[in-house]
């Protein structure tokens, strides 16, 4: 099948990259105009520029902004002239409350590509615009940090009271058959991710039952809230330090004779985890004990926390946890796509790429398998996937947007991430900017 | 002897279940109580003068260890006089050997040692595998940093004369040694004394006599020769005794500031017919401090605060007391800690769901509880409603508040889960009193702005000052720990300098000029 699935995945690819926006129009391009060029051309601007947009939210002054930025950009030892000019301004009052503005000025303009609105109900338009054109959505709340039970609680709250206001705003959109029903059956069109560690503030890498324990009422709650309101809650994976623990409380939950029918509910596989494999091994054998009126959705991911992990087993002496090389990573992602595709109709599939290879692997591989294209969705992110997002659902293809909802404070976190992403030298959406050809955008990944 | 470069021991990766069914496992092996004998050359006399018991169930023997008499610490000191001669004229090399060998010996042991350090001193796993590792890490660091000190160090050389610095150790060195790194501590102070060519007296804490003896197990089994190390179980007495005694060349201590600065007044006296001059290796008492300015990031500091406070129940000398945060986010912050406090888990060691493990032992847990009752009556106090388990030596974890600045909870060591937070104007504040204090042992800052840090990293006098993390945790290598003023003698262990303190430098000269010919 290699040579077919290769020649069908050449034919998506090429068929979607024509459906792109310009080049002009592709994200990091507009991101924002030089600064990002510039970060990725050189390391210490882009620690400078990290570390600003990391404080922003805890500058309480246009003079402390600016103080911040220049203690950022004093470490830069090479000034490009725009930032020498930057400095200057820093020494006086006047110049600071400018340079200040303009720093936060640039700082929420990069936040508003990423995150669709403050709360809920601000984000509606957006969420409704996406709708309109055919791409339905995940809206993540974005949070601080939970480290106490009343913060844990915040959360739970803004979650339920997030499915209050999209599942009626929801059941008012229009009907679109392709984004609301599978060969499985209807597709809940309201759809929540959430974070365990916002759910509890007790998740304890060597005790991963504390954490559970704790936040099971909470998520249990939101699982009959989700039912009730025909919404689907999906529970996203973060860092392996808690793995365990969100995997087995969400398995547990589940198991629980009151939601054997509903809610629609979904997990997170990362790709990029060397032992992902045996995870979705452990996923289909719950799945085969556990068959779901509205089946499990995975959603294949490659996984946002990979400078954490390596820092983290290299800092402790562990053999790092994830792939080291981008095309062992790419073809673990692929082996795992044909998996969980095989693994229909137990499970629902969603692959959240962004890598057109990945994108077109799946969607390849799916009709060769003999497979519906409304049997695979597809999942990117707000800012980062909107061109691929538009080709997908030109092309016919269920897309899903993830989307961000929190205000500034927030959302810093996921901003700093998404930019870090945005930056790396071995992105593919990089590639993709700087013109990398087609056919070795689509070819197979190089493992060793 | 060409060795690899140091790494660090790993410790284990115990957020995979694999790992951690083989702690439990080791800890169902565990065969108690342990005999432990006054361990001279040798002779072995066992007794039962001494025991100890497991902080979280004090019905549970540890150890029955004999207690050293005055005369049985002569008597281990004039061993270690006796061997002194002939491990001094050990090649490095083997010396060396001997301590990697111990340190092997420690490696396939790991599981078994984290679970007595456990029992015996209430080490939640994760801080007794640690503590394994540490030990492991003392011998391999100090065996490479002997044979660098063996090279000797550079001189100005000009014609007709040789010029050679090289390094000799000192003689017997007294180990006295506490119980909250029960495997760490006593073996990193004798691995730098026997590296270097002298010989040991080791006196464990009371508390941990258990721990002691695994210490004196593994540098022999290694290969140390019996009298190059003794083990003397003991109170309090059998240290004295031992600093006092005139031939210890070198008293390594770590523990309380009283007991510090009393070796030091001890060494300081000079009898009549001494031969040397006592030196002492102290490292004492901290009262550590936690700066937060407005631009730190609570999400971080928050939950490395509370780690630097409550792990380990406050019991390291690193450990944080007291938090002094920018009035801006002063409120926000107690807020938040106190909500994380109350999620603290008070329970066993042996229980990975525990955060805050028993104190050390019935003393302990009254002079927290008086601080405690203290704290309440000055300030106002979060936390220490937790559900404590009914045998042990519990303490609840507590934040206070608004403390008088003259209060003696800012003042004194508390050693336990006590944590106090005062409002400062600024970041200079905070420097105004830490600089105030007589002890520099370790702190933290929190704060993004770098030239705030760079302006606390100036002021700061502690040993070991922290930004953005923890204050807890330095690793060997990585961050060689001691501290200033009376938190200690600036001695930094697991760092390059710190067999400097274990050897005297002899420099030779030798005229090479003979009838005007260099020869």
């Amino acid at each position: 099948m290699t040579k077919t699935l290769e020649r069908e995945i050449q034919r998506v690819g090429s068929a979607l990259s024509e459906a792109f926006p310009s080049r002009r129009g592709h994200p990091i391009k507009v991101l924002d105009e030089r600064a990002m060029d510039l970060a990725t051309q050189d390391a210490e601007l882009r620690a400078a520029l990290f570390r600003f947009v990391d404080v922003v939210p805890a500058c309480r002054s246009l003079d402390d902004l600016a103080t911040h930025l220049a203690g950022f950009l004093d470490e830069v030892s090479d000034q490009p002239p725009p930032l020498s000019a930057a400095m200057k301004m820093g020494n006086t009052k006047a110049g600071r409350a400018a340079l200040g503005a303009a720093g936060a000025a640039g700082v929420r303009h990069m936040a508003h590509r990423f995150i669709v609105g403050d709360d809920p109900e601000d984000a509606l338009a957006t969420l409704k615009g996406l709708w309109r054109e055919g791409i339905a959505s995940s809206v993540d709340l974005l949070g601080e940090a939970t480290v106490t039970a009343a913060e844990a609680d915040r959360y739970a709250a803004r979650c339920a009271a997030a499915l209050d206001v999209l599942a009626p705003a929801y059941d008012a959109m229009k009907p679109d058959e392709r984004l609301e029903r599978d060969s499985s059956g209807p597709i809940a069109r309201a759809n929540l991710s959430v974070k365990v560690s916002a759910l509890t503030p007790l998740l304890r890498p060597e005790a991963p039952e504390r954490g559970q324990r704790d936040a099971a009422p909470r998520l249990r709650e939101l699982l009959r809230r989700a039912a009730r309101l025909n919404a689907h809650l999906h529970i996203d994976m973060e860092s392996l330090d808690s793995r365990e623990a969100v995997l087995e409380l969400v398995l547990e939950l589940l198991a629980e004779p009151e939601f054997a029918a509903a809610p629609s509910a979904g997990i997170v596989l990362q790709a990029y985890l060397r032992d992902s494999p045996e995870t979705l091994d452990r996923v289909l054998e719950w799945v085969r004990e556990h068959p779901r009126e509205t089946p499990l959705t995975v959603r294949l991911v490659k996984g946002a926390y990979w400078d954490h992990e390596v820092v983290e087993a290299r800092q402790h002496g562990w053999s790092v946890p994830v792939f080291e090389r981008k095309a062992d990573c790419d073809a673990n992602f692929e082996l795992l796509t044909r998996r969980l595709l095989e693994a229909r109709p137990a499970v629902r599939v969603a692959i959240a790429s962004h890598n057109l290879r990945s994108v077109s692997h799946a969607i390849a591989c799916n009709r060769l398998l003999g497979g519906a294209d409304s049997d695979l969705e597809l999942q990117v992110l707000r800012g980062l996937g909107d061109d691929l997002g538009h080709a997908l659902a030109s092309a016919g293809l269920r897309v899903r947007s993830y989307c961000p909802v929190g205000d500034l404070v927030a959302g810093m976190a996921y901003l700093v991430r998404r930019l870090l992403e945005n930056t790396a030298n071995e992105s593919f959406l990089a590639d993709q900017a700087h013109g990398v050809p087609l056919e070795q955008l689509l070819a197979p990944p190089a493992t060793a | 002897m060409t060795l690899p470069a140091f790494a660090n021991e790993p410790v284990l990766e115990l957020r995979r279940a694999t790992e951690r069914s083989k702690l439990e496992a080791a800890l169902g092996e565990l065969k108690l109580p342990l005999r432990v004998p006054v361990w001279i050359g040798d002779d072995r006399r066992y007794g039962d003068e001494l025991v100890s018991t497991d902080p979280g169930d004090p019905e549970r023997i540890v150890a029955v260890a004999a207690g050293a008499t005055a005369e049985e610490a002569a008597a281990a000191v004039a061993a270690a006089r006796a061997a002194f001669g002939g491990w001094a004229s050990t090649p490095p090399t083997e010396r060396a050997a001997a301590l990697l060998r111990a340190a092997a010996w420690m490696r396939e042991r790991r599981p078994a040692l984290a679970a007595l350090a456990l029992r015996e001193c209430a080490k939640p796993w994760a801080e007794a595998d640690a503590d394994v590792c540490e030990a492991i890490d003392f011998l391999e660091f100090y065996a490479r940093g002997a044979l660098s000190l063996a090279e000797g160090s550079p001189l100005l050389q000009v014609p007709g004369e040789r010029n050679e610095l090289h390094y000799a150790p000192r003689g017997v060195c007294a180990v006295i040694a506490p119980w909250n790194f029960p495997l760490a501590i006593p073996l990193g102070m004798s691995a730098a004394a026997l590296a270097t060519g002298n010989t040991v007296v080791l006196k464990p804490a009371e508390q941990a006599p258990g721990c002691g003896l695994r210490v004196v197990e593994a540098l022999r089994a290694g290969g140390v020769p019996a009298g190059a190390i003794s083990l003397l179980p003991g109170e309090g007495e059998a240290g004295a005794a031992l600093a006092r005694h005139p031939d210890v060349a070198t008293i390594a201590f770590t523990g309380s500031g009283p007991v510090g600065l009393e070796l030091l007044r001890t060494a300081a006296d000079v009898p009549d017919g001494a031969r040397q001059l006592k030196r002492v290796v102290a490292e004492m008492g901290g009262k550590n401090c936690v700066i937060v300015d407005a631009d730190a990031d609570l999400d971080e500091a928050v939950p490395a605060i509370v780690e630097s406070a409550f792990g380990y129940a406050g019991q390291k000398c690193s450990a944080a007391s007291r938090v002094l945060v920018h009035e801006a986010v002063h409120d926000l912050l107690v807020e938040r800690l106190a909500g994380a406090v109350d999620g603290l888990q008070v329970g066993p060691a042996g229980d990975f769901a525990s955060d805050v493990p028993p104190v050390i032992e019935r003393r302990a847990q009254e002079r927290v509880r008086r601080y405690a009752e203290l704290a309440a009556g000055e300030g106002a106090l979060a936390g220490g409603r937790h559900v404590l388990p009914r045998h042990g030596w519990y303490c609840a974890p507590v934040v206070v508040s608004g403390l008088p600045r003259d209060s003696a909870v800012l003042r004194d060591e508390i050693f336990g889960p006590l944590l106090s937070v005062e409002s400062v104007r600024d970041v200079d504040e905070a420097c105004d009193r830490i600089d105030a204090l007589p002890v520099a042992l370790t702190g933290a800052l929190f704060a993004r702005n770098p030239r705030t840090v760079a302006r606390v990293v100036a002021r700061s006098p502690v040993g070991n000052l922290y930004v953005n993390r923890s204050t807890t945790g330095a690793m060997v290598g990585r961050q060689p720990f001691g501290g200033n003023r009376l938190s200690g003698t600036g001695t930094k262990a697991g760092g390059s300098d710190y067999l400097l303190h274990f050897v005297e430098p002899r420099v030779v000269t030798e005229n090479t000029l003979r009838h005007g010919l260099v020869v």
